[in-house]
Parts: C-alpha cells; structure tokens; sequence
C-alpha cells in the first residue's frame, strides 16, 4: 500500500467522524430504513382487509354466505351495510375496501333455477388491498356457486361421489415456486432496502467528493494522494466503502439469518453480489461528481437517479411490460442487476451461470464510471464553488 | 387600543416585506426553482410514463404437455387466448420447461398429465399443474387471475356436456345455477399507473417542498456563519411570527398552480381516473399545503447546510411512500407505524385525495384526513416559528462566543 493511499485513507476517516451527518446518512438512516421495511411488512400479507356485506336476502343461504366470506383469512366483515347506496359511501369514506352483494331473494331464486347474481366489489385505488379482497370474494362466490350445482346434482340422483369431478373435471393446482406463501415482505423489503443503499451510497459519495471542492479542500486531499486522482479516490472511498458493507451484512443477517428469509441459492454468491452492488453504486457516485463537480448538481443526479431506481428498475412494474425507451434506463442502475442475481440465488434457487450476465455488469460499473475521473481531478486542483 | 391596530398593521407590513423578499429570493435561486417547478412538472410524466403501460399482458409460459390429445390441446388454445397469457412454446419435459424458466425465456409452465384426456373422458378428475415464477408479485396475479377463469371456462363446458351427456338436462341443471359479477371501484381497468400515480403526485407536492425550503434554510444558515449569526438576505428584523408566515405565503402561491397542475392536467394528459370534481379536492389539498410549508420550515433545524437536504430529505420519499398506505395499507401496520405517518402530511393528503379523485367522494366524505392536515397545519406553525426564532438567536449567540 502506498504511503498516498495510507495517508488519504487516515485523513478520510478524520472527515468521516468530524461531521454528524455521515454517521446519520451511513449508518443510521440504512438501519433504520432496513428494519422499518421489516417490521412494517412482517405479516407477509395484509390480511383481514375491512369489508361489507350487503345481504339483502336474510336467507339461511346469504347467512352461510357471509360466513364463509368472514372465515376466508382475507376478509373482515367489519359493516353490515343494507344497501349498495351505504356501501359505496362507506368505501368513499375509506372504512372499507371491498363490499359484498347478496340480492333478494336470492336463496328462492337460486334454488327455483331463476338464476340470481351475486355482486362484488372491491376498491382498486388501494392495490393491494383491493386485489385481495377481489380474491377473497372471488373464492367465496365460486365455492358457493359449486355447492349449488353440487346440491342440485345430488338431489338429481347422481351419485354423490362422482358428483364432485363433475363440478370440478379439472383442477388447476398453483405452485408458486420459492414464495408458495406470496409473501409480500419477500419482494418488498430485500428490494427496497437495496435501493435505499444504492440511493444513500450514491448520494454520500457525491457528497464527499465535492464537499472538498466546494470548501477548497480538494487540493489538499489531491496532494495528500500525491496527486494521483484514482489514488485519491481510492482512499477516499475504502474507508467508505468498508462502513457500507458492515452496513449491507447487517442487512443480510437480519433478513436470511434473523428473519430466515427463503435462501434457495447461494448466500456466498449473494454476499459477494452485495459487495460488488456497493462498489458500483459508489462508481455512480464518481461519476455524477466528475460530470458535474458541484456538490448541489452532482447530488441532485444522484437523487434523481436512486428515486427514480425504485421505479424503473421493476420491483413492483415489470421492466418487459415498460415502453421499451423506458426500460431500458432500467439497464443502467446497479440495483437491476442485484435485484435480479437476489431473484436468482435466494428465490428460484438457480445455478450462477444464468446470473453471469448480471455479476459481470457489477463488476463492469467502476470501469465505466471511471472515463471522466479527469475532470474531476481538473475540477479539484481549481476549486469553484457555484452554489 | 391604537396601539393594537399599529401592531397589526406593522406585523403585516413585516410580513409583506418577507414575502417580497422570499419571492426574489426563491426566483434568483436554480436550485430552488428546480425543486419547486421543475420537480413537480416533469417526475409526474416521468412517473406515468413508466407505469403507463398499465397492465401485465402476454407473459411468455411455456407449456409441457405430456396428453397430446385433442383436449389438452383445447386447453392450450384456452390458456393462449387469455390476454395475460403468451404461450412460449411446448417444451418435451419438465426439465427443459425449468430450464427456459431460469434463463428468463417464460415466467410460468402449464404442465398436462398424460392421462388428462382419458380422466375427462372416464369422468373423473384431472389435476394440471401450474408452476409461476415469483420474481414479480404483478406478473404472478395477472397469471394466476388468467388461470382462475380458465379453469371456470373448462370447468363450465365440460360440466355441461357432461350433464347433458348423462340425460340430466332434465333435472334443469343446464347451466350454472347463479352467477357472480365483479367490479373494481376506482381504477376499473386494474391498471398500475391508475393506481398509484393519484397518491404519488401527492408525495411528489410535498417533498418538493420540503427539499426546496429546507435548501433555501440551509443556505441561509451558511450566510449567518459567515455573517456573524446575521442573514444579509433575509429581512432578520422582522418578527419570527411575521417571517414564517410571509414565507409561507410564497411557498402555497407558488404551489397552488403547481397542484392544479399535478391534480388536474396530469389525470387528463393521461388517462388516469378523475372523477372527483376540483371543487372538493382543491380546498382538500389546501391545508396539506400550509402543514408542508410550515413543516419544512421547521426541519430547517436539521439542515446546517445548502446541500445536505439531500442526505435529509430524500431518502423520506420512499419512507413516506409506504407510511401513506399506499402501498401497504395503514389498517395492517402496528400503532407505531400509524403514529409515524399520522405525523406526515402527505399520509392524509394521499388517502383524501385518492378517495376523492378516484371514487368521486366528497370533502366532507374525506373530513378525517381534512381534519387531521388542519391540526398539522397548527402544530407544525408554531414548530416552525420556534426553530425561526432560535436559529436566529442562537447563530447570534455563536459568533459572539467565538468573538469572545
């Protein structure tokens, strides 16, 4: 190691523990964030959505309709409303997100072969909730229509035992591999703390990087380095680098060692994916710096970047369902490339070779990044503080 | 008495110069500018454009068909015409079918037993397995809703032939006995875009305007150190009550286009529901501009610098994003949770104005969160008048000790 890279190392961790705000933007706000997106999304789900009925029939078959309903894990029957009219205010006022409709006469009607309809309704301005309690209704209102046929046909004279593959002659079975339980926390939590570090990484670097031009002490930290710029970067970022991934383990050992997140794959190749994500992300940092050598612009593309990472990089849209000029801004985030080798290794569980392609961009980030360090070097020998 | 009135008419005046000044202030400043019109003008586009496509369509499956037979073959035709579903391709076996799975060629595999047919046709019960890959919980529902109604399809049509198969058609079992209809309130189409660009122009009001009052805070905060604890560029005579207040007044006038804009013009520019009338969800979103304006105003307190918003603010936006129940609803977080976001304008402001903008309720329909942006808009003036007085005092307050 040479003597450049020791003493900007020291001086390094001289400004890191002079100034409250990187222990505040290193270490407390990804902690923090990490376990509020862990505690918040703990259940998975977010089941017992708030929901109506609206029996308009009081038959004995409405009543074992609405009991069915409030025994699905889903639903809460919290109001029992009289007409769609009270229902739909109810939704409006936000007390409930979905409403069941049993018709009059229903129990007659269905019985009488008059054919009645049930009605359900769920309020899709809050996704998730809405779509669970659509799936919940929709459950129910399937189930109750295969009871009828079911009673009907045995009241027939089929023979009971052939009756339920006559109802169901074919049964789809579901499996959704590495999440049968569809737990939301599981998508949620590992991608979105990610994408915090990534913003937070970004933004710390450029912070630190163009805090000395805008005081003037970039050309102390450049002589420091003996004027090498990559050996001045070099040492400002280690130490960085370093509180990072002590940061980036914790987060791993609190989500696949504390809370045993599925790890269907490698937790070696995840560690080390996490590492090179945390080096690309500070690539990003050196590049915003060097386009723009000024502390407020070189942050604010890092702030436009990481925001808008959480977005384009398809934790929740998908990035083949984007117009394609949009998704492909989704190629140039380091947190894409980690949030596909997380897919691999920790929900489907498959071999390293089919995330080659994402390891080897990580790994390319700090080279690419790198082309315009000589204007930043230019940039920090005549400090210009533009506000 | 007269007295009172040349208090008042002083206080105002105070005020009025405030305001002046702030204008010019805010005006001058790019940094500023881009927070307070460029931020809200062009992340809501940018926003709908990624999540403008709306839906999950055609995900690629493949399919493993081990039957062959006419009716397995009708059950593919079936699965390809559902609008979620794009058959890949038939793979020989299982393995090959996982194999294009972890190459990310398809995201699900239908796979058909080899006695599909026969078990249809003896009148028993087949089972078709259905293996979806769980990388995106968006693709998975739009799947597994394809693959719901496929099997009601099959289901219906070969029950019937069989009922009337059996000479059952008699027993007047010829078709289902009741029928279920499904709406979806608020963002008919499902689409996601329609979902959450209504809360998310929300956010977007009020982060930037935090950002942009905490970098004007910030800034000052830097001139009064290099100015022995004075701000040659604020009106420091004036009082506290006056400056923030005069502020403030800047701050909502600057944003009351600015939410016209994202209320109005981004819904219509893009299709996205609006079917809440401006008449109760402009007075709605009234208060959540003060609370901003005076909770931005007091985190002053945190921001010792012109470019620290940056590692302040920003990273609230994801934070403030699932406290508003946006994503994950307010009613399964614990109380901690919901006393947090109970603290943060924008939770009251998303829930009122998506209930109003998308399913049409009123202002006194939405009067809780009306209600609770009132009381904020209280608590955070007077947060922010302190923190206005004591970082005047206390800036004062340094540079004489470190004169001394």
């Amino acid at each position: 190691m040479s003597s450049g890279l020791r003493a900007t190392m020291r001086r390094e961790v001289g400004r890191l523990t002079s100034r409250k705000i990187y222990l505040f933007s290193m270490v407390l706000v990804p902690v923090m964030m990490s376990l509020f997106f862990v505690g918040l999304l703990g259940p998975g789900l977010p089941l017992k959505i708030p929901s109506a009925i609206v029996d308009l029939d009081h038959s004995p078959m409405s009543r074992s309709i609405t009991r069915s309903i409030n025994a699905t894990e889903l639903i809460d029957i919290t109001e029992k409303l009289n007409s769609y009219d009270e229902a739909l205010e109810a939704t409006r006022r936000g007390e409930i997100f979905g409403f069941f409709v049993i018709p009059a006469n229903f129990q007659s009607d269905a019985l009488g072969g008059r054919t009645p309809t049930l009605e359900y309704y769920t309020n899709l301005t809050f996704f998730v909730p809405g779509t669970l309690a659509y799936k919940g209704f929709k459950t129910v209102a399937v189930g109750t229509v295969g009871s009828v046929v079911r009673t009907s046909l045995v009241s027939a004279g089929i023979n009971p035992d052939a009756v339920s593959s006559l109802v169901q002659p074919v049964a789809i079975d579901a499996h959704p591999i590495g999440n049968p339980w569809v737990n939301y926390s599981y998508y949620l939590s590992p991608s979105f703390i990610a994408g915090l570090f990534a913003l937070m990484i970004m933004l710390v670097t450029a912070f630190s990087i163009t805090t000395e031009i805008k005081f003037g002490t970039s050309v102390g930290w450049l002589s420091t380095a003996g004027n090498r710029i990559v050996v001045a970067l070099a040492g400002k970022l280690l130490p960085q680098l370093i509180i990072w991934i002590v940061g980036a383990m914790f987060m791993l050992s609190l989500l696949y060692g504390y809370l045993h997140f599925p790890m269907n794959g490698s937790m070696f190749w995840l560690a080390v994916a996490t590492v090179l994500f945390v080096i690309a992300c500070q690539a990003m940092g050196v590049l915003f710096s060097s386009i723009v050598p000024n502390p407020r612009l070189a942050m604010t593309l890092a702030a436009l970047f990481g925001i808008l990472s959480f977005s384009f990089t398809g934790f929740s849209f998908p990035v083949t369902s984007m117009y394609g000029y949009i998704g492909v801004f989704s190629w140039f985030m380091p947190v894409r490339y980690y949030f596909l080798i997380y897919i691999n290794e920790a929900l489907d569980g498959v071999a390293l070779y089919y995330s080659r392609w994402y390891f080897t961009a990580l790994i390319l980030f700090p080279f690419v990044c790198s082309v315009l360090v000589g204007r930043l070097k230019k940039a920090c020998l005549k400090p210009v503080y533009v506000p | 008495m007269k007295k009172i009135f040349e208090d008042i008419n002083r206080w105002f005046y105070d005020m009025t110069r405030v305001f002046c000044n702030e204008w010019k202030l805010v005006v001058k400043d790019i940094g500023v500018m881009l927070f307070f019109v460029a931020l809200p003008l062009l992340y809501p586009i940018t926003y709908t454009l990624i999540y403008n496509p709306e839906v999950v369509e055609r995900v690629p499956v493949a399919v493993v068909d081990n039957c062959r037979s006419g009716e397995s073959r009708e059950f593919v035709r079936n699965a390809s015409a559902a609008p979620a579903i794009n058959i890949a391709g038939y793979a020989a076996d299982m393995a090959e079918a996982r194999r294009w799975m972890a190459e990310g060629k398809v995201f699900a595999i239908i796979h058909i037993p080899s006695d599909y047919s026969s078990k249809i046709a003896l009148g028993e019960q087949t089972n078709v397995e259905f293996y979806a890959e769980m990388s995106l919980l968006l693709r998975y529902r739009a799947l597994l809703a394809a693959i719901t109604d496929l099997q009601l399809k099959i289901t219906q049509d070969i029950t019937m032939n069989r009922v009337q198969a059996g000479g059952l058609a008699t027993s007047g079992v010829t078709s289902l006995p009741i029928e279920s209809h499904n709406s979806f309130l608020g963002d008919p189409e499902q689409g996601f875009a329609s979902f959450v660009m209504p809360g998310i122009v929300i956010l977007i009001i009020q982060q930037s305007m935090i950002l942009g009052i905490t970098l004007i805070g910030g800034t000052s905060r830097e001139r009064r150190r290099r100015n022995r604890g004075y701000d040659p560029l604020m009106i420091d005579d004036a009082p506290a009550s006056a400056t923030v207040w005069g502020k403030t007044l800047c701050y909502v006038l600057i944003y009351i286009p600015m939410t016209l804009y994202v209320t109005t013009c981004i819904p219509e520019m893009f299709n996205l529901p609006h079917y809440g009338s401006a008449t109760q969800y402009l007075p709605f979103i009234f208060p959540m501009l003060l609370a901003t304006a005076f909770l931005g105003q007091a985190l002053i307190y945190f921001v010792k610098e012109r470019e620290t918003p940056f590692l302040i603010i920003v990273f609230t936006s994801v934070l403030f994003l699932f406290l508003s129940g946006l994503t994950w609803p307010r009613y399964a977080m614990n109380s901690l949770w919901t006393w947090l976001g109970n603290l943060v304008p924008a939770t009251w402001g998303v829930e009122g104005f998506i209930r109003i903008n998308s399913n049409a309720a009123t202002l006194s329909e939405s009067a809780r969160p009306f209600i609770a942006m009132w009381i904020q808009t209280g608590v955070y003036f007077l947060l922010a008048w302190w923190v206005t007085a004591f970082l005047r005092v206390r800036a004062i307050r340094r540079a004489k000790q470190l004169d001394a």
